[in-house]
């Protein structure tokens, strides 16, 4: 990660602007949304390993004196699938919490077929972070 | 698999708020099949480099592309760690989704 961003500072121009934009390391909230009514069912257990460690990489390029930090922007980002797409959606987080995952799709399985209305689909919500660093020119 | 991410629009809405895009060559780094790179044309910058590892994921982004964008995006297998462009030649390096 840390050798990503400097290849970033290599290409940008003097002054360039790097954005980070990725998903917050907070943990996703699953629901189901019907009518635009959301109701929350879980919260996912997903491993927060990576984000911690890319804002250690950010981190790093700040304090190497590549980058300085402009802003840091949050915003609410909502995905939304049918019930069919959720467990594929979820095998992108699988990792040693497979157990708990199982846990969640049942959950998820159960309430969404409890729950009446023609429209109703899964929602995952959680934040977006993006952060504008400025390229320090050496 | 049919997932909308972020239908209410606030991620590009964010990216709108850092500043003047219009004229400014854009580095996109994980552009997946070309979801924000297109929304990121909207924004009117002169050029998009965008650039993903994946082939299918590139090839799904050239296809799902109009053709009005055909000059202003340029899509590129690639990885982050070793970039194919000189120094100094990017207004803007968006990561997207992908530290």
């Amino acid at each position: 990660m840390v050798r990503a961003l400097r290849e970033a500072h290599r290409v940008l121009k003097p002054d360039g602007l790097l954005l980070d934009l990725r998903p917050g390391a907070v943990h996703r909230r699953v629901g189901v949304e019907v009518d635009s009514q959301y109701k929350q069912l879980a919260i996912m257990n997903e491993s927060l390993k990576d984000d911690f460690a890319a804002n250690r990489a950010v981190a790093e390029i700040i304090q190497e004196g590549l980058f300085k930090t402009i802003s840091r922007i949050q915003v609410n980002c909502n995905r939304s699938m049918a019930l069919t797409d959720f467990s594929s959606w979820l095998a992108d987080f699988r990792t040693d919490r497979d157990a708990r995952q199982e846990r969640l799709i049942r959950i998820v399985e159960r309430a969404f077929e409890d729950i009446n209305g023609k429209r109703k689909k899964i929602v995952v919500k959680g934040p977006l972070i993006l952060k504008v660093l400025k390229k320090i020119t050496i | 698999m049919t997932i909308r991410v972020d239908p209410e629009r606030n991620e590009i809405r964010a990216l709108k708020e850092v500043g003047i895009w219009r004229g400014k060559k854009v580095l996109e780094i994980g552009c997946g099949d070309g979801r924000l790179t297109l929304r990121l044309a909207g924004l009117s910058p002169k050029l998009i480099h965008a650039i993903d590892p994946s082939p299918d994921l590139i090839h799904a982004a050239r296809r799902n592309t109009p053709s009005t964008f055909a000059k202003q995006i340029h899509y590129k297998m690639g990885s982050a760690g070793d970039l194919k462009y000189p120094s100094d030649s990017f207004d803007m390096v968006v990561f997207s989704w992908v530290l």
